[in-house]
């Protein structure tokens, strides 16, 4: 599992999503959460390159999800970073394109505190393995 | 290197061409494509704007299989230059090049049907009801469904709304809490106690609608619906109601909860 000292930003347009995500993540552990209401205000917190892992929604007005992961992945300092997207869509083809984007998890709504754990556990270990190759 | 992605439904078998069309992804494709049983083929597009001459053999090879058990392929989001490279190689017709998987499941055979009927509210039902118990571990069952009779309106303390767009039909799902269930099912889901509607909260409704929506277009657009991706709304305000904007049937389906009552209005037109 990911340190749980690591610094997480939840993305998400829906405050009750956003409170549900960092209730699960502070019951896991983890205690500096912080959040961004979408992709564009994620991208001024999260490009100084501070946090160890994102969480973000897909579907949100301004700046989507999955253009939020696609500026991260281009950014040299971020590009790395562990990155999950969180959907309440998940049609094959949406699936593919996050996976063709970068993504380490996919987590589809609804989703219990156990599922989020284990998209955690293994998108944890996908990093680990890419940092290891 | 990536293998396409083939997924089997009922009437046909949809193929996501992976994002490298190179001589190793089509030597695998090859591989995957040695039995597509008495299916049609609709093969998605993705961002390729070029198939090179090995791919093409392989999707003439499908075609021609296909066509000995009467079934057909269909290439769908093809982008213009991708179309265009199609008809300099001859094959946009062999192929058949359809808009969406709407369109070809339409020009299949295997969807002729887009009105309101059960097979359109059946995933609502089901997809509330499945959410409603994994993210806020509230059991609901739905009540008998009725056409809304005219001059009738529904009220509700909070609203979540969200239109259902697709090429060739729009409408709306607008699920209604009563105060006092909303607030039981918002004190589940966050864990915390609500006594009021206030703004920790208020966007639940709009949440808990999104995510309805989502698990229902799953199942629809399966099914050929071709229903676009949206952004849910909320209205709060005690007994406040709430007409459709749109001109067709509106469906209602009322729920029991363990939380409390609630009512789901569908509509298109």
């Amino acid at each position: 599992m990911f340190d749980t000292k690591l610094k997480v930003l939840v993305v998400d347009d829906m405050l009750t999503m956003r409170k549900i995500v960092s209730k699960i993540l502070k019951q896991i552990g983890f205690t500096d959460i912080h959040e961004a209401t979408d992709g564009n205000d994620a991208w001024e917190k999260a490009k100084d390159g501070k946090f160890g892992l994102i969480i973000s929604d897909w579907n949100m007005p301004n700046c989507s999800g999955l253009d939020f992961l696609k500026r991260v992945r281009a950014d040299e300092k971020l590009s790395k970073t562990p990155f999950l997207l969180v959907t309440a869509e998940a049609e094959q083809h949406q699936v593919a394109e996050a996976i063709k984007s970068g993504v380490d998890q996919y987590v589809v709504k609804p989703f219990s505190h156990e599922s989020l754990k284990t998209k955690l556990e293994s998108a944890h270990k996908k990093c680990a393995a890419r940092k290891s190759a | 290197m990536s293998a396409a992605l083939l997924e089997k439904h009922k009437d046909y078998i949809l193929i996501n061409l992976p994002p490298v069309l190179d001589g190793n992804t089509c030597k695998l494709f090859d591989e995957q494509i040695t039995d597509l049983e008495d299916l049609h083929v609709i093969i998605h597009c993705g961002i390729q704007t070029f198939i090179p001459k090995d791919w093409l053999r392989v999707l003439l090879k499908i075609h021609l299989s296909l066509k000995t058990k009467g079934k057909s392929m269909k290439l769908i989001h093809a982008n213009p230059v991708l179309t265009n490279h199609l008809k300099k190689e001859g094959v946009d017709a062999i192929f058949g090049i359809s808009k969406d998987l709407k369109d070809a499941l339409t020009q299949l055979g295997c969807v002729t049907k887009k009105s309101m009927d059960i097979e359109f509210v059946d995933p609502f039902l089901t997809a509330t009801i499945h959410v409603l118990k994994v993210q806020a571990s509230v059991e609901a069952s739905a009540g008998k469904v009725s056409l809304k009779k005219a001059g009738v309106m529904t009220s509700g303390d909070i609203s979540g709304i969200i239109g259902v767009v697709s090429d060739t039909f729009n409408g709306s799902v607008i699920i209604s809490f009563p105060e006092e269930t909303f607030l039981g099912i918002m004190s589940n889901m966050l864990g915390e106690t609500y006594t009021t509607i206030n703004k920790d909260i208020v966007d639940g409704a709009g949440e808990l609608t999104n995510i309805i929506f989502g698990q229902a277009k799953i199942t629809l657009n399966e099914k050929g619906y071709g229903i676009n991706t949206a952004i849910p709304s909320v209205v709060s305000g005690k007994n406040h109601i709430l007409s459709s904007q749109t001109k067709g049937p509106v469906v209602v389906v009322p729920f029991e909860s363990s939380a409390g009552p609630f009512v789901i209005e569908i509509c298109i037109e």
